[in-house]
């Protein structure tokens, strides 16, 4: 683990090492303000992942066929999706050896790597032929998956990004 | 006047047990915001929906009847697990600002919740006028959005 991320470590110095990231680091309220944004976002994004995810397991949101309901969530993930990645982007830029040396920062973003593999695969597999399963009390065995997976790896992403204070495995 | 009962929780013997473990409390905190994403996924997208009254076909009265079962799981689960952070904390919250500030948004929200806002997702469409369903989203995420930051607050700031 360690030898796999070393490139990345000179990498992760230097950005700490600029001015804007050491003003932000010693900023208590910037800090604060921006990590209990991110917090926000990523919660609401997850929920909103897990609203459509609850309807693909077909336990959720029945009443409504899967088009229309992810017809209207569609912009609001991707908009909370683009709060959390930016107020993210900023966390590690004001503070990268504070991530780089977590073992929950790590495994966050390969989860999120995995989520964003189920994505896609549920959009070119089960998605593909909507129109037959679209209000279907059972949806297909690919859109259940897609569902059960995107729900478990968002749930880990959260818990991953809740520990990253916590040095356990240093 | 309440400081005894607060003090009294703090020392519990269960409450200390959570204290000097070092795994019950961090894992505790998580899952508390798993089920906070759970909640406010399920309260957010009825918000978003009662705000943009003109925008879509999507039943708002179905969607809001769907989506209760999870917003309820989400309550139940962050009482759970909000429960032994505070037994743990006790006293420290007590002395927090943001603490009582919480608390007092908390039961404004639920019975927001539970009554206004169920009455107007539940009314038939177009019975409502659209800046009232407006008002009654931005309401409900103002008033979640701030009950989740002083939540944070009361980590950060004390």
């Amino acid at each position: 683990m360690v030898e796999l991320l070393s490139p990345l470590r000179a990498v992760f110095e230097w950005v700490g090492a600029l001015e804007n990231s050491i003003a932000l680091r010693e900023s208590i309220y910037a800090w604060a303000l921006v990590l209990t944004t991110h917090v926000i976002f990523l919660c609401s994004f997850a929920g909103l992942i897990t609203m459509m995810d609850l309807r693909l397991l077909g336990i959720g949101h029945m009443g409504t066929p899967f088009s229309q309901l992810q017809r209207w969530l569609f912009p609001w993930q991707m908009a909370t999706l683009a709060g959390s990645s930016i107020t993210g982007l900023v966390l590690v830029f004001s503070d990268p050896m504070r991530f780089y040396v977590s073992i929950f920062f790590w495994v966050k973003m390969a989860t999120m790597a995995l989520a964003a593999v189920n994505a896609m695969a549920f959009h070119f597999i089960a998605y593909e032929r909507i129109a037959e399963w679209d209000t279907s009390p059972v949806p297909p065995l690919g859109a259940r998956l897609a569902g059960g997976l995107g729900m478990l790896l968002w749930a880990n992403i959260i818990v991953n990004g809740r520990l990253i204070p916590y040095n356990w495995f240093l | 006047m309440l400081l005894p009962y607060f003090e009294w929780v703090n020392n519990l013997p269960v409450s200390r047990a959570i204290g000097e473990s070092a795994l019950i409390y961090p894992v505790v905190q998580s899952i508390h915001l798993v089920f906070l994403a759970l909640l406010v996924g399920g309260i957010f997208m009825v918000d978003l929906r009662l705000m943009g009254t003109s925008l879509t076909s999507l039943p708002l009265a179905k969607v809001a009847r769907d989506a209760r079962p999870w917003v309820i799981w989400g309550l139940v689960g962050m009482l759970v697990t909000g429960i032994p952070q505070l037994m743990q904390n006790a006293t420290r919250e007590y002395h927090s600002e943001f603490f009582w500030f919480k608390m007092q948004l908390l039961p404004v929200a639920l019975i927001y919740h539970f009554t206004l806002r169920h009455r107007i997702t539940m009314a038939a469409e177009g019975r409502v006028p659209p800046i009232l369903s407006k008002l009654a989203g931005v309401v409900s995420i103002a008033l979640w959005t701030s009950i989740a930051v002083s939540s944070r607050f009361i980590g950060l700031f004390t």
